[in-house]
């Protein structure tokens, strides 16, 4: 990870993306990009600035407001040899195109025996945290967990960004990649990115804050709010190891199960609703392959199974929180 | 501006010189006696499978495309070996139909063999995609087939892809797809040609309108007469064919993929046709529970083999000795013989048949296989 550094510039978690898109843009001539208002205007939140400018509508398609034609079209693109760029202008609105990414795409591979393949990024500004109400702040990743053929990706710091975009859009296969539109532009987690190409591979988590007494497993924003509990357990005399994914499939088994060994304790905090979220996945699994060195039952701490509401006090009541992952902490901490 | 022609007059003139020139103008005899021969090999195809699912061989659904063999042949047959096609259920015959005219047994044809596609329906290793979804969920990267799902108009979105695609690399194909008439109420029907509408995508959609969307008729399907019709929404044109009139259906097709080849996009033809039998094999017995049996025998009536050679015999190129050779026209899977099919067709298709049979099952371990590319 400890590229070179030959700029003090600061990157943030939106610029780091755009650059990704642009350098994979220049590096493969097959790759297409594709989406609502993508074009001039650059996309709702700006991640494809530029691109229309330097490619045109021969690599870069405003595309109707059709999310299922979309991503068929895209579809039928890397069955024909190209590399596309999918952007939804929120994730929410990716179910508009289920059938096609779920029955047509993610089963490509599979049905034809390997003679297909489906280079295809499916990327768009996730989460809640933001006031964005029920149809602005999903995070629908367990769909897509539960449908083999899919990867599944989210950074939460700036280098993953930019990593993790590099090496979903030269992977073979579909990924659907969530991106945090609350980070995009947060001052504090700012970095200085290497100048040269990097990937970051994915399957790799990352342990973002090392600790001894007990393991908080997440990814996307919950992370900060991982840190910052661990900040608060501290006080309390338990030391947090805080593991950050980064991908959900694949998943790092064995970082996860390496951290177990040491703290025994283990909270899996994600932003979606508790019922066949991929917390209970990661509970599941630990539960079958590390359960030797488990102390105290293991704790999610999940969104109620309820919508993500509007106003800010109703949202903080159903999301996971700073709070909640202490509690969850000291409870497997004091068991 | 779109214009909707619903113009079949070709299948009263029976083959009398038209004034205005029409692309058929264009075939030969030879390709008269093609289409004949095509027609028999697709209506053989369907026979001999119901044959041998009724001796318990086969797994799967068969989704008879009886009555409806003229719509598949006339459409495919003025395509360009390299142009993309995308099938489904009731399109089987259409895998390797797709550049018949190189020759049925040119190795190199862009289309599908026929052991490749009895391979298929007998579930054996030597199917192209390994026997991995049944029947016509099949295609062919390298053939140009787009492979078929279970989700009705879900491809018709990958064809425009395939030919942007080409389109991008300089290449000037053609996307061909069919689909029932049930399939044009899903939204991806709309949202798919839409697309191609704006960015005049050479892709025609074929709608075969059998009448029947499984067990729910028109009128609870579409609230218009010609459903061709529907192309005016999208500012594009749409035609509609007799589909038991091999060359109509050509005539429509051919002017639809000379408009697409030429850069004008995509098309809608609707080619008017009728279930003969249930939705698949599973239902034959109950088919008369929701259709009126005066209904379906009239929808019978109009035997694509028959019309075409009554159109061969009134142009000379036919005699009525010929046609009664072979008397494969008007009888049902039960009631038709091999004999009642030329002897080469029968032949050809044996040999898929005894080749699938003879063919090794996949392992078991391929069940768990290719759920992820693992090299880049």
């Amino acid at each position: 990870m400890a590229a070179p550094v030959s700029t003090e510039i600061k990157s943030n978690y939106l610029t780091a993306l755009k650059e990704a898109l642009a350098e994979e843009m220049e590096r493969n001539p097959h790759m297409i990009c594709m989406g609502e208002d993508i074009g001039p205007l650059g996309g709702a939140f700006g991640v494809t600035d530029g691109l229309h400018a330097k490619y045109g509508r021969e690599r870069v398609y405003d595309m109707p407001i059709s999310e299922a034609a979309i991503v068929g079209t895209a579809c039928g693109l890397c069955l024909n040899g190209k590399t596309v760029m999918v952007e939804m202008q929120f994730i929410d609105f990716i179910s508009c195109g289920f059938d096609q990414i779920v029955n047509m795409t993610a089963t490509y591979h599979y049905r034809t025996a390997g003679e297909v393949s489906m280079p295809m990024v499916i990327r768009g500004p996730a989460g809640a945290y933001g006031g964005g109400a029920l149809y602005h702040s999903q995070m629908n990743e367990a769909w897509f967990a539960n449908s083999p053929g899919l990867k599944i990706v989210c950074p939460s710091t700036v280098y993953d960004a930019k990593g993790l975009m590099k090496a979903a859009l030269r992977d073979p296969n579909p990924v659907i990649f969530y991106e945090i539109k609350d980070l995009y532009r947060r001052r504090e987690i700012e970095e200085v990115l290497p100048t040269e190409d990097y990937i970051v591979p994915l399957g790799k988590a990352r342990i973002a804050l090392e600790g001894d007494d007990l393991t908080i497993v997440t990814y996307g924003q919950n992370v900060y709010h991982a840190l910052s509990a661990a900040e608060k357990l501290k006080e309390e005399g338990y030391s947090a190891e805080v593991i950050d994914i980064r991908t959900i499939v694949p998943l790092d088994e064995e970082t996860i199960i390496e951290s177990l060994k040491k703290t025994n304790r283990l909270v899996v905090v994600n932003e979606a609703p508790m019922t066949c979220g991929f917390a209970g996945e990661i509970l599941s699994r630990m539960a079958e392959k590390a359960f030797e060195y488990l102390d105290a039952p293991p704790v999610r701490v999940t969104r109620l199974d309820t919508p993500v509401p509007w106003v800010k006090p109703l949202e903080l009541y159903v999301l996971p929180s700073v709070a909640k992952i202490v509690e969850a902490g000291l409870k497997v901490c004091k068991f | 501006m779109a214009t909707t022609t619903t113009d079949t007059d070709s299948t009263q003139t029976n083959g009398e010189q038209s004034p205005v020139s029409r692309p058929s103008d264009r075939l030969t005899h030879d390709d008269y006696r093609e289409l004949l021969k095509q027609l028999y090999l697709a209506r053989y195809f369907d026979v001999r499978l119901i044959k041998e699912k009724k001796r318990g061989r086969l797994r799967g659904t068969l989704y008879s495309s009886h009555n409806q063999e003229a719509i598949l042949v006339g459409s495919l047959f003025g395509l360009e070996p390299n142009d993309w096609i995308s099938p489904i259920h009731r399109d089987m015959p259409a895998f390797f139909l797709k550049d018949c005219r190189s020759g049925w047994d040119n190795p190199d044809r862009m289309g599908m063999t026929i052991e490749e596609l009895c391979s298929q329906v007998w579930g054996k290793a030597t199917s192209p995609g390994r026997a991995r979804d049944n029947w016509s969920h099949i295609g062919s990267k390298a053939k140009h087939i787009i492979h078929s799902t279970s989700m009705l108009a879900g491809t018709i979105p990958a064809a425009a892809g395939v030919v942007l695609a080409d389109r991008l690399n300089g290449l000037n194909t053609i996307a061909m797809t069919f689909n029932g008439e049930g399939s044009t109420a899903q939204g991806v029907f709309h949202e798919a040609i839409n697309f191609a509408a704006v960015e005049k995508l050479p892709v025609v959609t074929i709608i075969e309108n059998n009448q029947w969307a499984y067990g729910t008729p028109t009128h609870y399907e579409y609230a218009q007469e010609d459903f061709a019709r529907r192309a005016d929404g999208f500012g594009i044109p749409g035609f509609v064919a007799d589909g038991q009139d091999v060359i109509d259906v050509f005539d429509k097709v051919m002017t639809a993929v000379e408009h697409a080849r030429s850069g004008k996009g995509p098309s809608i033809v609707e080619c008017k046709t009728f279930r003969a039998y249930g939705h698949g094999d599973h239902d034959d017995d109950r088919a008369d529970r929701y259709r009126p049996a005066e209904e379906v025998e009239e929808g019978r009536k109009r035997d694509p083999l028959a019309v075409m050679k009554a159109r061969m015999i009134k142009m000379g190129i036919l005699t009525q000795e010929e046609a009664d050779q072979h008397p494969a026209e008007g009888k049902g899977a039960g009631e038709v013989t091999d004999h009642d099919f030329p002897e080469d067709v029968v032949a050809y298709l044996t040999r898929g048949v005894q080749f699938a049979i003879k063919a090794p099952v996949p392992d078991e371990a391929e069940g768990a296989m290719w759920v992820f590319r693992e090299e880049n």
